[in-house]
């Protein structure tokens, strides 16, 4: 291998333009004519000089040379020469760029970003990589294929110009599971990865460095070209509210207490003050100083008489190398009661309910209006036998989901509980041991609890003969189903049933909001409950507007947030809700950086390297300056004044 | 010293108080070149000067009038007094008047030194002859033997008329005076010398006319140190010649190298022929040629 290459040596031929370049030098060569007595002396001088040296005419014309330096430059230039730094610069490279939020810190005061200096070296690697193919991916919440394969300068640059930070945890193992993707249509050796090394979940390894693992198999050489990082920071890690537990419904102002975790730099002493704003005003401000490593939880007591926008914000003594980790937002619901369907058959439930004083069941015996939507359903059917009955969560008794007909069935037997999750939070602290049931739930032949999973449906407890407790979590919906029939088991005599009704009631309070709400985090607002079949025009900050549309549920979901700020959702141009995001993450906040990536197989793991591979370095822009340069002194050798006239 | 012409100047090519030294000197040739025509110089043979030289015998014819009659007495033999013959020495002064010299004040200091030259040996009672030579094929122009005091005013209007301006090499200028001139004695050469030819034919031309060779070479300053730079198109003075020099700074070692030589080539030439070389620049002043170089070189006393 040689040391240099030319990508263009086709341009070789630009070389003959030294001959006419001679040529025209000596012919059109303008000398100062100067008078002198007598030829005599000078005539020997010169016949002396050819005679010495035949040569030393040319040495001796520097505009000449001048002009030959700057015919050369560009020549070499046009040939792009490359110091050859490694082979293969003609694979197919892919590039993973990490635009997770850690990627807009900057590491010294006035800075660039690491991004920029990230693009900065990924433009070096284009440069050195060319002709080869390149395909850049951007790695953020998610991995995105910015470009196919191409060595198309022009578009590389374009997306890399177009790149730009997202305030998202970075997810590593999506971007190497792309290029593991392309690695299967595509020739790929080796796959460069350009990041700070703030990936999820870092574990220290017994040397003191910090391993990021990834269950992921690379089939190639996994370069990590890892940005220097060091950056003092403070970021708000977690942003919740939750309603005092002595509030009542009936309270015109519901109290709440509203925590924001505060984690500093793992390495220096950070300070500031934390401001918290309800509606844009200021109501709390609390200093706070944190050793190395270290997170304050700092609690702020309020009232809110109905929807309130929270914001909470750092105000950092000193230096900050992350900006948009410092603002976090909160949207306090409206107190009110839970409203619960609940079927006149199943009086066991609506028994159970009524010890519950901030829950109103219907059907009510006054029959008078009832809502549209309920925040809890307790039936006896699904809710396609009642689709007017809407709710966010849903406790279906006794009856077998549809889309579960085929892989389970209900006959009557005894149906002891053979095991259930108690970390759920439906059968937390409900003991199901010893209940009778009279309706067994049978899976078919050869179904398997996977089947259920990739229907969906979440098996909380299980029965001799098949699944007795279901659950299925969608988008802003929540159901639970019972497959047998309580009213055909000893269950409602036990002490497990109340507890299992106080644990749907919990479960239907978070859902709704009403007891604890946490701040939102960017990647994808939360679900809301809007007008159905309506379209929603959603503006955020650094993306132009985009429209959703609701279903027929009327949940609008799906939203991306990709920046930290307020996202505003309006219908025909007015506004109907309001929405903030923050960060609020930990590993982002601490600017942690791997020195090591794991992949599943580990004896590949992949060492960091702060400095810079070697590549291809392109000479063009070099000799193109030295043209420049040369250019610039021959203007000026050439002002010069060249004669002394003398007397 | 002024060139000028005021009122009270004998000539506008010296002042009145260089005149006075100069009357003062005389010119000293390496050999007495003389002719027969009775002058200042004493030659070989007997004469009629006072100044006494020897005795010898008497013999019969002789003038008695010569006879040393104190040893007579002393002796009682006639011994015959011998004095110095005195004869006049020919000065041929020629002034190249080529372009080449009119670059730097050289043709004028040419002038001044030939007049000065000529004053010297008008005042030795020499017989002084000028020439100026300048376009080849042309006559040149001539003083006419002249001597004594009284031929000074000829001598300053002859070259206070003189112009420059001709092609004429040294070597042709010489021919073109020895075809005029008769008689032994001196030829003082001013000159650049700037001749792509050998001085040998012309300085034996000279030498057998019995001329002795003064050689003046006269150059300007750019002649001596040319501080040239760059690339440059020379041009030939005389005849219109170029020559393209690139870099010119680089080749003033090797210019220096055949001035030296050129003025190596003269001086042997002279030298050979018991003639005298000087090379002086244009700007030395013509006190310090006259009263210093000239008579610490021999070339005046």
């Amino acid at each position: 291998m040689t040391w240099t290459g030319f990508l263009s040596p086709s341009w070789a031929w630009l070389f003959l333009l030294i001959i006419p370049l001679l040529v025209v030098y000596f012919l059109k060569l303008k000398r100062p004519r100067f008078e002198i007595p007598s030829l005599v002396l000078w005539h020997s001088v010169i016949n002396d000089q050819r005679v010495n040296s035949p040569f030393q005419r040319f040495k001796k014309h520097l505009l000449l040379w001048l002009q030959l330096a700057i015919l050369l430059s560009l020549i070499l230039a046009a040939m792009q020469p490359f110091l050859r730094g490694e082979p293969g610069s003609s694979d197919n490279r892919p590039i993973l760029i990490d635009c997770s939020a850690s990627m807009a810190a900057v590491d010294t005061r006035g800075g660039p970003t690491r991004m920029e200096r990230a693009k900065e070296r990924i433009a070096e690697l284009i440069e050195a990589t060319l002709p080869g193919r390149i395909s850049l991916i951007a790695v953020g919440a998610g991995a995105r294929q910015l470009t196919e394969f191409t060595n198309n300068k022009r578009i590389l640059t374009k997306a890399l110009d177009t790149l730009t930070v997202r305030d998202v945890p970075g997810n590593l193992v999506d971007g190497l599971r792309m290029a593991q993707a392309l690695a299967r249509r595509e020739t790929i050796s080796t796959v460069t990865l350009v990041s700070d090394g703030n990936f999820p979940d870092l574990q220290d390894t017994a040397g003191g460095q910090k391993i990021a693992r990834v269950d992921v198999e690379l089939p190639f050489e996994l370069q990590f070209e890892k940005l220097e990082t060091a950056t003092v920071n403070m970021g708000i890690t977690a942003f919740n509210a939750r309603r005092q537990t002595a509030a009542g419904a009936a309270d015109s102002l519901t109290p709440w207490d509203v925590f924001v975790r505060v984690s500093g730099s793992p390495t220096e002493v950070t300070s500031g003050e934390v401001l918290l704003e309800q509606d844009g005003q200021e109501v709390g401000r609390q200093p706070i100083a944190l050793e190395a490593g270290q997170s304050k939880r700092l609690v702020y007591s309020l009232q809110t008489p109905g929807i309130s926008r929270l914001a909470a914000r750092i105000v950092s003594d000193g230096f900050d190398g992350l900006s948009t980790d410092n603002t976090a937002y909160l949207e306090l619901p409206v107190s009110r009661s839970l409203l619960v369907w609940c079927d006149t058959d199943l009086q066991s439930y609506r028994h159970a309910l009524q010890v519950f004083p901030d829950v109103t069941v219907y059907p009510d015996s006054d029959a008078s209006g009832q809502p549209d939507v309920f925040d809890l359903a307790i039936t006896e059917t699904t809710q396609k036998a009642n689709p007017n009955l809407e709710a966010s969560v849903r406790l279906v008794v006794g009856e077998i989901p549809e889309d579960l007909a085929e892989l389970v069935t209900i006959r009557t037997g005894s149906s002891p509980v053979v095991d259930w999750n108690r970390g759920s939070l439906l059968l937390q602290h409900v003991n199901l041991d010893s209940i009778e049931i009279a309706d067994e739930p049978v899976r078919g032949d050869d179904v398997l609890d996977q089947h259920f999973r990739e229907a969906g449906y979440e098996i909380l407890a299980t029965g001799r003969s098949g699944p007795l407790v279901l659950a299925r979590h969608t988008p802003g919906r929540q159901a639970f189903y019972l497959l047998f029939h309580t009213d055909r088991s000893t269950l409602p005599y036990r002490v497990g049933f109340p507890v299992l009704i106080k644990n749907a009631i919990d479960i239907t309070r978070h859902a709704a909001g009403l007891a604890e709400v946490g701040g939102q985090p960017t990647r994808v607002l939360a679900p809301r409950m809007l007008d159905r079949n309506t379209t929603y025009t959603v503006s955020g900050p650094g993306s132009s507007p985009q429209t959703f549309r609701t279903g027929p549920d009327g949940m609008l979901s799906g939203i991306p947030a990709p920046h930290v700020g307020i996202y505003r959702i309006s219908e025909n141009g007015s506004e109907v809700a309001r929405v903030g995001a923050g960060i609020l993450d930990a590993g982002e906040s601490s600017l942690a950086s791997a020195d090591l990536i794991e992949p599943r197989d580990e004896e590949l793991r992949v060492g960091a390297s702060t400095t810079q591979i070697d590549t291809d370095r392109p000479l063009w822009p070099t000799l193109a300056w030295i043209a420049f340069v040369v250019l610039l002194v021959e203007w000026w050798y050439f002002q010069k004044k060249t004669v002394r006239v003398s007397g | 010293m002024t060139t000028t012409s005021p009122g009270n100047q004998l000539t506008t090519l010296l002042d009145n108080q260089a005149l006075t030294r100069l009357e003062r000197l005389r010119l000293q040739p390496n050999r007495r070149k003389t002719n027969r025509t009775q002058g200042e110089h004493a030659s070989g043979k007997g004469g009629s000067s006072t100044e006494f030289a020897d005795y010898r015998n008497y013999v019969p014819g002789d003038d008695v009038r010569f006879v040393d009659w104190n040893i007579f007495a002393r002796l009682n033999r006639p011994f015959m007094k011998l004095y110095q013959y005195e004869e006049v020495m020919h000065v041929a002064i020629l002034v190249d008047a080529s372009n080449s010299m009119n670059f730097e004040n050289k043709f004028e200091r040419a002038r001044q030194l030939a007049a000065a030259l000529g004053v010297t040996a008008l005042m030795g009672i020499e017989r002084v002859s000028a020439y100026v030579v300048g376009a080849s094929g042309e006559p040149p122009r001539v003083m006419p033997p002249s001597s004594g005091r009284v031929s000074m005013r000829r001598l300053f209007d002859f070259f206070e008329r003189a112009e420059c301006g001709g092609d004429a090499p040294i070597d042709s200028a010489v021919e073109a005076m020895l075809r005029r001139h008769r008689g032994k004695g001196l030829a003082i050469i001013i000159s650049d010398f700037l001749t792509p030819t050998s001085l040998a034919r012309p300085f034996n031309l000279l030498y057998s006319a019995g001329l002795e060779i003064f050689a003046l070479q006269v150059l300007g300053p750019t002649e001596i140190d040319p501080e040239l730079t760059g690339d440059l198109r020379l041009v030939d003075s005389e005849n219109g010649g170029t020559v393209d020099v690139s870099s010119i700074d680089e080749l003033h070692g090797i210019y220096h190298e055949h001035r030296e030589q050129l003025q190596e080539h003269v001086r042997r030439q002279s030298r050979i022929r018991n003639g005298r070389f000087l090379s002086i620049s244009s700007e030395t002043p013509l006190e310090l040629v006259l009263f210093d170089l000239l008579q610490r070189q021999g070339w005046l006393k």
